[in-house]
């Protein structure tokens, strides 16, 4: 009872008062979060030295003090590189169509598995649509490749069957469907799992609001709009600004694995495969520090533009 | 990513196996950084000091086995995974008898990193296992961390005797010391591969057995096929493209003594220098007929995409009629089988080298190979005792060694040794329990680190040599009919990749998506003119980002591979 | 249900059989890795197997299985997915507790000392150096500390938490409770789907992590069951391409290999993930729209 008047002294006291004072006045609130605070210390920012890799030409054995400093060699090499444009271009625009397609896909789910009323069958379609997600991309990629094969691919002799293609296509030899195959995959291996958390978030809305909107005469489409969306609001909005922030990691393995024709690199390449050629694989340790540098702060810079957009909506990551 | 490997496996770790031959990483890499090496050379009678060696005799070396030994040893390689030592006959046999145990250090499908967190703490397993030439062996080297092993090779008789003089020097560093002890390496007279076409016999007979020499026999043929069977066979299969493979082996066919070794190198030979590939008038009129047979349909259309399954499926199931690439001999046998077993008449043959009209056709040779095998295995100063480590290398690439490793302790399959003392004497068990035998091999075969190409074949092949042929395998039988045969000595071409770290290897790296693709969109040109406009544009394009740079260095490094084969 | 519209009723028709197709999309692959799991190797690369297994086998289990530390990999896994998950689920959402309690000192510079390691980390080295320094290598522990706190959960938490209703803090403080009394009286109590849902994330992240494993982990007894999967897989794949050097056995090898790298990488995908995946059913009911917000409300 003690703490509680000092907490309510913390609230009156004026903005002149010793912060210190304050401070330790809350002790018991900070000590939630000082634990997690020297955690991520030791762990996060002790390490946090290998950046300066970044400028220098790391070679491990010699370590990284006495390695020699190239200053802005490593970005100098990366924008001036032939490819650079294409990549920031691929990545871009793979990372915004599976923001705009991936992103409210698994809302969408969790919504339409709302209307459900047979709780059976909800949580057996919840059950069966998270599966995807655990399949290795590998097996994935296999399943797509074989059904969009030239030679006895389901997708091509179902088409031909219709009559809505006249020979077998080489669809992954076509840089026009590449983008669409990519996202199509992406949206259907993780919507399940993604429609997780937004199903957690719509079991958290108030369901007086539903009876209360029912008297009122709403019907189920309006109800979605009027009472469930604006619930779980808050959830989407600080997700969606966690993957604008996430903008120049378009992926990786889901690419390499569906675009081994060479004839695609022009619409598929992005940042990480090209890390993943020229720096890892050639053990260009710094180089590929530089890049991973450089792609995070352009991220942190969309996150904190993001966020400022948020905070209108009346979200904020901080 | 360790998906990723995985599907690369079956290509990339078959293709590397099997050629050792075509393996491309090669090379002590000269460094612009000339200075790095020289303080870096490292010291031998340094590292030994204090350790068991010194107190070896002069001239004799310790004898592997007489006490106790233990080795690490770490394979860096993504997909290497060390059986569990002593849980296998041979491994047993060897812990029991020679004393030695084995700690492996698993690369966990994390090779790259795992290696760098070792060097960071420059605690380092006895052995690395890994690639020749490659930007982790010059990093070692030129940090010191490796220990030469030419003292040793003068005190132990194995490696000394099996190892060509010249290929030993063509494994030696810029300081003219040897750190790398090969795996699979082999001699002149002893060619190996397995590149060439296989024939579907059943639909090869059902089209009247056509002649098949030249390249307008082949586009002939695979024309009637297609009429014939329409899109239900696929007239034909080049494998996996991407890798070259079957386009590779139609190389050959446009060119008298063209090695596809120079299309794995991206660079062909104009007088003494290595020149761009894009301008190579054999690999242009080669990709013009690869682009022919795409377009019309004759080559399975998949071939830029397909996986390794979709391949083998095809095989298996008579799909194909005429496949082609580095190593049909992968899938083709069981194919043979399996078709044998519906239709006694049908199954797989393999013809020799097609050729252009007019060309000599035994002078095409669709595969080659190097005396300096696969890759290596290096002794770093970390081991408290590199002495016994390099003899126990040298005891596995010896005679006794390769028998255990390669054909179980004695008593199973071979007993005894013949007059010579070395060539074991093999019994009935050899050929009657040969799927216990290779069953024995898939793990052994993991074990050898420092395989002996001369010696193991010279043996199989004197035992083989007496077998009749319904006892011999599909695979030999053709091996020696026409795989060896039409496989040239590429050696002299061996060794000519950068370290990828180096600005050679970055500018190679660069070039290596550039060829691809450009070889990609040929494949898919609409007509023979458009070939050759990618062609010049994929020359334009590569020698912007440093094309030039990669060439001077192979250029280099192949006069100075000359030099040590003529013994300058 | 006679008092369904037509809108409402063609609406639900949209509803199940947009679901029924995407559970069927979902669930034939999965299926068709079990049943490649369950045929000959050799079998199934002739191809056509589907919805049933043509040539029955265990062979791909039985090679899996035969591995001595599978079971001991399995107690490790189990261990730390049990211990990570509680540590950091606790952890994490105390501090996004205590990041939403108001009049909190420094929130906002706590809050981008928290993001900024979302996006710069020191790489590899650094880390591998600081975790040898701090003698975790080789401990069990290096699977629970380092990845206590989880920045990205702690947001999620965090929202969760604001979105509780506004009145339960000021009845908390009125009943007289301190943060750490609210904490886990009121907030946990009523924070039953986020839970669930991170529970599940944080134990699929713990279950599936293997790099840990391959970089900070010697003793065999240590390793958790996908580092062992990982070996046999690799171990199994790789005698298939170091068995074509010789040039004699690959024939024999073909024609007695039951087991190829896809059914078994198929049968180890199903050892790697059934365990994960049947913990959700479990979780379930922790989605039941509602429950205990409205029970706590009236």
């Amino acid at each position: 009872m003690a703490q509680m008047s000092t907490r309510t002294e913390d609230v009156l006291l004026t903005k002149n008062s010793n912060v210190v004072v304050r401070f330790i006045r809350q002790w018991d609130i900070q000590l939630m979060v000082w634990p997690a605070l020297v955690l991520i210390f030791i762990f996060s920012y002790l390490p946090m030295y290998g950046i300066i890799t970044a400028f220098k030409e790391y070679n491990v054995l010699v370590g990284m003090n006495a390695s020699p400093w190239v200053g802005l060699q490593h970005f100098r090499d990366f924008f001036n590189s032939p490819d650079f444009n294409r990549i920031m271009r691929n990545t871009i625009v793979i990372s915004s169509l599976k923001l705009l397609i991936g992103f409210p896909a698994p809302i969408f789910l969790a919504l339409m598995l709302n209307e459900v009323k047979n709780r059976y069958f909800k949580n057996f379609v919840q059950s069966i649509t998270y599966l995807p997600f655990f399949i290795s991309w590998v097996i994935v990629t296999g399943l797509v490749i074989s059904m969009l094969s030239v030679d006895n691919g389901s997708i091509n002799i179902a088409l031909e069957r219709v009559g809505a293609i006249d020979g077998p296509l080489n669809w992954l030899s076509i840089k026009e469907y590449f983008w669409a195959i990519l996202i199509t995959t992406n949206v259907w291996k993780d919507i399940g799992f993604n429609s997780i958390v937004f199903i957690a978030a719509i079991a958290g809305v108030d369901p007086h609001l539903y009876e209360a909107a029912e008297m009122d005469g709403a019907g189920r489409i309006k109800r979605i709009f009027l009472i469930t969306l604006p619930g779980i609001m808050p959830v989407v909005v600080i997700f969606l600004v966690l993957a604008i922030g996430n903008l120049l990691n378009a992926g990786f393995e889901d690419i390499l694995l569906l675009s081994k024709n060479p004839i695609l690199w022009k619409v598929s390449d992005v940042i990480d495969t090209y890390v993943y050629r020229n720096g890892i694989e050639n053990m260009r340790y710094s180089f590929a520090t530089a890049i991973g540098l450089f792609k995070a702060v352009i991220n942190v810079v969309l996150l904190v533009l993001a966020n400022r957009l948020a905070r209108r909506w009346g979200s904020s990551l901080w | 990513m360790s998906k990723i490997k995985k599907a690369w496996l079956g290509s990339a770790a078959g293709a590397l196996v099997l050629a050792t031959v075509l393996a491309g990483c090669a090379g002590g890499s000269k460094n612009n950084n000339a200075q790095g090496s020289a303080s870096a050379s490292p010291a031998p009678s340094a590292a030994a000091t204090g350790s068991g060696s010194a107190s070896a005799p002069a001239g004799t070396g310790w004898e592997f086995g007489s006490e106790p030994l233990t080795v690490s040893l770490y394979g860096h390689y993504d997909w290497y995974a060390a059986p569990p030592w002593g849980e296998d006959e041979s491994s047993k046999w060897i812990r029991d008898n020679k004393k030695l145990t084995m700690n492996f250090i698993p690369s966990a499908n994390n090779s790259k990193q795992k290696l760098t967190t070792m060097m960071s703490t420059k605690e380092l397993p006895d052995v690395i296992w890994l690639d020749r030439g490659s930007a982790e062996y010059e990093m070692l080297r030129k940090g010191g961390m490796l220990v030469a092993l030419d003292e040793y090779m003068e005190k132990y008789p194995n490696l000394r005797t099996y190892l060509m003089k010249e290929t030993a020097n063509l494994l030696r560093a810029e300081d003219g010391k040897l750190y790398q002890f090969p795996n699979w390496y082999t001699n002149k007279d002893k060619p190996i591969g397995n590149a060439g076409y296989v024939v579907n016999k059943k639909i090869y007979e059902e089209l009247g057995s056509p002649k098949l020499e030249t390249t307008d026999d082949l586009y002939n043929y695979l024309k009637s096929v297609k009429e014939k069977y329409g899109n239900a066979i696929v007239p034909f299969e080049p494998d996996q493209t991407i890798d070259g493979q079957g386009l590779d082996v139609l190389y050959s066919a446009f060119g008298e003594g063209a090695l596809n070794r120079w299309v794995g190198n991206r660079s062909y030979p104009q007088g003494d220098k290595l020149t761009s590939i894009f301008k190579d008038p054999v690999y242009r009129e080669s990709m013009q007929y690869a682009a022919k047979l795409f377009r019309e349909g004759l080559m399975s259309q998949d071939a830029m995409t397909q996986t390794r399954d979709q391949i083998k499926e095809k095989i298996l199931n008579g799909k194909v009629a005429v496949y082609a690439c580095s190593n049909p001999t992968e899938f083709a046998p069981e194919g043979h089988e399996k078709l044998k077993e519906k239709d006694p008449n049908a199954g797989y043959f393999m013809i020799k080298p097609i050729a252009k009209p007019g060309l000599d056709r035994s002078k095409i040779y669709p595969g080659t190979y190097a005396t300096l095998g696969w890759n290596v295995a290096v002794i770093t100063k970390s081991a408290k005792d590199p002495e016994k480590v390099f003899a126990m290398l040298d005891w596995m690439t010896g005679p006794e060694g390769t028998s255990v490793l390669h054909w179980g302790p004695p008593g199973k399959y071979w007993e005894g040794v013949q007059a010579d003392g070395i060539t074991p004497v093999f019994k009935d068990t050899y050929w009657q329990d040969s799927k216990g035998l290779a069953e024995l091999q898939t793990t052994t075969g993991q074990l050898q680190w420092v395989g002996n190409t001369v010696f193991q074949d010279k043996v199989k092949a004197q035992y083989e040599d007496t077998l009749p042929d319904d006892k011999r395998s599909w695979q030999l039988k053709y091996q020696y009919q026409i795989t060896w045969p039409s496989s040239a000595d590429a050696t002299e071409y061996a060794n000519l990749m950068p370290a990828k770290n180096s600005d050679a290897g970055i500018a190679q790296t660069a070039v290596e998506d550039i060829y691809k693709e450009s070889r990609a969109a040929a494949l898919y040109a609409k007509s023979d003119d458009e070939v050759i406009k990618i062609m010049d544009q994929a020359d334009s394009d590569a020698m912007a980002v440093g094309y030039q740079k990669f060439l001077d260095y192979q250029t280099e490094r192949w006069q100075r591979n000359l030099k040590i084969m003529k013994g300058e | 249900m006679n008092r369904l519209s037509l809108g409402d009723r063609s609406f639900t028709i949209f509803i199940y059989t947009a679901l029924a197709l995407l559970a069927f999309s979902c669930f034939y692959p999965f299926w068709n890795a079990l049943v490649i799991s369950l045929n000959t190797g050799s079998d199934t690369s002739l191809g056509g197997v589907t919805f049933w297994p043509r040539d029955f086998t265990w062979e791909n289990y039985r090679i899996i299985f035969k591995n001595d530390n599978l079971l001991g990999a399995f107690g490790i896994s189990v261990a730390r997915t049990v211990l990570g998950t509680l540590t950091s689920i606790f952890a994490t959402s105390l501090l996004a507790y205590g990041m939403t309690v108001p009049g909190l000192m420094g929130r906002k510079y706590y809050m981008v000392f928290f993001v900024v390691t979302m996006y710069f980390g020191g790489g590899l080295i650094p880390t591998f150096i600081l975790i040898n320094n701090l003698h975790l290598m080789d401990k069990f522990l290096v699977y629970i500390i380092p990845s206590m706190i989880n920045v990205w959960n702690m947001i999620i938490f965090r929202t969760f938490f604001k979105g509780l209703p506004d009145g339960l803090q000021e009845a908390a403080k009125i009943d007289g409770c301190g943060p750490w009394q609210t904490y886990f009286r009121i907030v946990l109590p009523l924070s039953g789907p986020v839970l669930a849902t991170l529970s599940l994330f944080t134990a699929i992240y713990h279950w599936n992590e293997w790099f840990y494993a391959a970089i900070y982990i010697q003793t065999d007894a240590l390793r958790p069951i996908q580092a062992v999967l990982r070996q046999i897989l690799y171990s199994n794949i790789v005698s298939q391409n170091v068995s074509n050097l010789d040039a004699g056995s690959v024939a024999a090898m073909a024609r007695m290999q039951q087991v190829t790298s896809k059914s078994l990488s198929n049968a180890i995908m199903m050892v790697a993930t059934i365990p994960i995946i049947l913990v959700y059913p479990f979780l379930q009911r922790f989605f039941v729209k509602g429950v205990l917000v409205g029970s706590l409300k009236e």
